[in-house]
């Protein structure tokens, strides 16, 4: 008896050294990249068990922070860029500095001098965009212009090269008949894709991203947002986003467009997959044409990763990080339909993806992807999608808007 | 023989009966309102300290245009989800007592199945009935109404009403059955009396049935006007408070400001008013209309 005690002791004891488990808390968006990489994980690290969860976007955001809050928080965590998830969670200490990994697995070297700003924080969480690394992802998202490729041949026009030649085919797609832009603005976020992307065309990108950063010390009404918020409101009162879009969701929209509603569609690269499988060949994609020649346009990496600083093993939790960001599964994105951050070795899955990350290199190639407007202080979100609203309800003039917008930066 | 038990400890042992609903009371109930009631004189970001900052949130609160308009919309709301629910339900009530039709049971479960349905249901099914090319407008194009059709949840007039049309569809069933239960209940003697004197459909409504179901519209009211003030999951399916804040309602701010913009001192500040709102219409409405004893 005591012999068989000894052995289911040993028997246990064994177990728990070598079985580790790592628990994985990510945004549903996620959910075909980590189930692959949870598998190439567990096969290369014998022993490890990967327990990945998944909330939706809304549930994910609305509890993230009391999850990790938790006495037994998940190793590893999705968080959002911004004071609101992100800069709390380095407030109250609940995520890690990930800059020794960083060296360690040789992430810095991997992209561009400032282009993980986004993740840099001070360490009590206060200031963001230098500083310490609390966050890394491997994937790519870009807000870039879709466009129904027969449609802009049957108008016989070519892809814009600046932000007039775009103008142009706007008023082309009207007089013909078409709808310009398919936009869900019942939504509200759809609607600040739409904005960076007309900001872009005429704001100074390194001033957009200034004041995201540090909203309060920089100025938000400059002459060139004016111009950009005159624009937006001069392709209202043209009806180049019809009379319906703030009765339209995010989703039917899509649906409409891949049904053959619309010329354009300005939307973000996570779209790419779906707009391929609907599309096929007849869809399009380039980065939006600055005013004053070159690109810009909304976007940034993916949600980021953070190590919970209650993880039992927060050397386990780096290397899935390390796994993620790994040269190797480069193409595995790829194939799961995301864009990589990083120069893939395969070819793209499909026509679209090409010129998807052909227009996602030109944003990261000339420095120039502005982020998302609602990241600059909490309580931007519920302004930046109700003044637009307002704005492409004619409820409100362009310097209407600029002005809410600025009282806001102050919050 | 045992000695009588005195009564005293009769009566404090009956307490002990009520021991167990009172826990889940004091645990799912009472600890939550105090402590939101707490927090809300706090600054609060959700996790860590709370830092007290007096009666600062509801100062605040008045002060923000976005919050006061926001009451207003609830006001509105009231008249779609409790009094036209309440005059369609006394219409159809008045009219089961004169008219008596074949299969009324299977009539009044379709009329009250609104009830029964999930509010995110709800709310899903009416935005598509309200889409740009849903059924709504295609019938108003159908019938050559071109003009009027449009994007209704879209609108920054009709989104409010049509928003509150949906609350009236929900509510109706319930008021309903409510005063055809309520009708029942009416001595037949009173109707018999009324004929006699010669009384008509609206004479005999006003004298008879109105009166007898005093204490159901009581009911009624107390019920719709609540859902009113709190109604949360069919702004937040349909709208979203949008476009702008046209449909936005005190519930929709204490879910952003808690969940999305960390200020759950805030929040709760505002729960708590919305809370005592609710409280102060419900108790005029039930102080007016009671029977005098």
């Amino acid at each position: 008896m005591k012999k068989l005690l000894l052995i289911l002791f040993s028997l246990m004891f064994s177990i728990s050294a070598s079985a580790e488990t790592l628990r994985i808390l990510a945004e549903a968006g996620d959910e075909a990249t980590l189930t692959r990489a949870a598998a190439q994980f567990e096969e290369a690290n014998p022993g490890v068990t990967v327990e990945a969860s998944y909330l939706g976007w809304d549930d994910f955001m609305a509890t993230i922070k009391l999850k990790l809050s938790d006495n037994n928080p998940p190793d590893l965590a999705h968080g959002n860029q911004g004071f609101t998830v992100d800069g709390t969670l380095i407030q109250n200490g609940l995520v890690i500095p990930l800059d020794a990994y960083a060296d360690k697995y040789g992430w810095k070297k991997s992209f561009a001098d400032g282009s993980l700003a986004e993740f840099s924080w001070s360490e009590d969480g206060s200031t963001w965009g230098s500083g310490t690394l609390y966050g890394i992802s491997p994937v790519a998202e870009d807000v870039i212009v879709y466009y129904n490729k027969s449609k802009l041949d049957a108008l016989g026009l070519s892809v814009p090269k600046n932000f007039a030649e775009f103008e142009k085919a706007l008023a082309a797609s009207k007089n013909a008949g078409e709808l310009p832009i398919m936009l869900g603005g019942a939504d509200g976020w759809p609607i600040i894709h739409v904005w960076g992307l007309i900001e872009g065309a005429f704001v100074d990108p390194e001033q957009t991203r200034s004041w995201i950063f540090d909203a309060k010390g920089n100025e938000y009404a400059t002459s060139s947002r004016r111009q950009a918020a005159d624009k937006l409101e001069e392709m209202v009162k043209a009806g180049y986003f019809g009379n319906d879009s703030l009765g339209i969701g995010y989703d039917d929209a899509n649906a409409m467009f891949i049904d053959g509603e619309g010329v354009f569609n300005l939307t973000g690269t996570w779209m790419t997959a779906q707009l391929n499988e609907g599309m096929g060949d007849n869809v399009g994609a380039f980065a939006m044409p600055r005013s004053t020649g070159g690109v810009a346009g909304g976007g940034s990496f993916a949600l980021p990763w953070h190590i919970s600083s209650k993880s039992a093993n927060p050397d386990l939790a780096a290397k899935f990080i390390a796994h993620l960001m790994s040269t190797d599964f480069v193409d595995d994105l790829m194939e799961v339909g995301r864009v990589p951050a990083q120069a893939p070795t395969i070819d793209p899955t499909s026509n679209l993806q090409a010129e998807v990350i052909a227009a996602s290199n030109k944003l990261v190639g000339s420095n120039a992807k502005t982020f998302y407007t609602d990241w600059a202080t909490p309580g931007m979100y519920d302004t930046v999608t109700q003044e637009l609203q307002k704005l492409l309800g004619g409820a409100a003039t362009a310097s209407e808007f600029i002005d809410a917008m600025a009282a806001e930066s102050k919050n | 023989m045992n000695p009588p038990r005195p009564r005293n400890s009769l009566k404090h042992s009956n307490y002990l009966f009520l021991l167990p609903a009172f826990l889940f009371y004091l645990i799912f109930v009472l600890y939550p309102l105090s402590d939101t009631i707490y927090t809300s004189f706090t600054q609060w970001s959700g996790i860590g300290e709370k830092t007290w900052v007096g009666l600062e949130n509801y100062k605040n609160n008045l002060s923000d245009k976005k919050i006061t308009s926001s009451i207003k919309h609830s006001f509105i709301l009231i008249i779609f989800y409790s009094f036209f629910p309440i005059i369609i339900g006394l219409g159809i009530a008045g009219m089961m007592v004169r008219i008596k039709v074949k299969g009324m049971a299977i009539y009044r479960a379709i009329l009250f199945l609104p009830q029964i349905l999930s509010m995110v249901v709800v709310g899903i099914a009416w935005r598509w009935i309200y889409a740009p090319k849903g059924p709504l407008n295609s019938g108003l194009d159908f019938f050559g109404l071109t003009e009027v059709s449009r994007a209704w949840l879209g609108s920054f007039d009709y989104a409010l009403p049509f928003v509150g049309l949906i609350g009236t569809w929900v509510m109706f069933g319930f008021t309903m059955i409510l005063f055809i239960a309520g009708v029942q209940k009416i001595p037949s003697e009173l109707y018999d009396a009324a004929k006699v004197d010669g009384a008509g459909a609206f004479a005999e409504f006003f004298n008879v049935t109105l009166p007898g179901l005093k204490g159901e519209i009581i009911v009624a009211l107390v019920f719709t006007v609540t859902l009113a003030l709190r109604n949360f999951d069919l702004i937040y399916i349909t709208t979203g408070g949008g476009p702008g804040t046209s449909t936005m309602i005190p519930s929709m701010f204490i879910y952003k400001k808690a969940f999305q913009m960390n200020q759950v001192g805030s929040a709760s500040s505002l729960g708590v008013m919305l809370t005592l709102l609710i409280f102060t219409l419900i108790s005029l409405i039930i102080i007016t209309l009671r029977e005098k004893r």
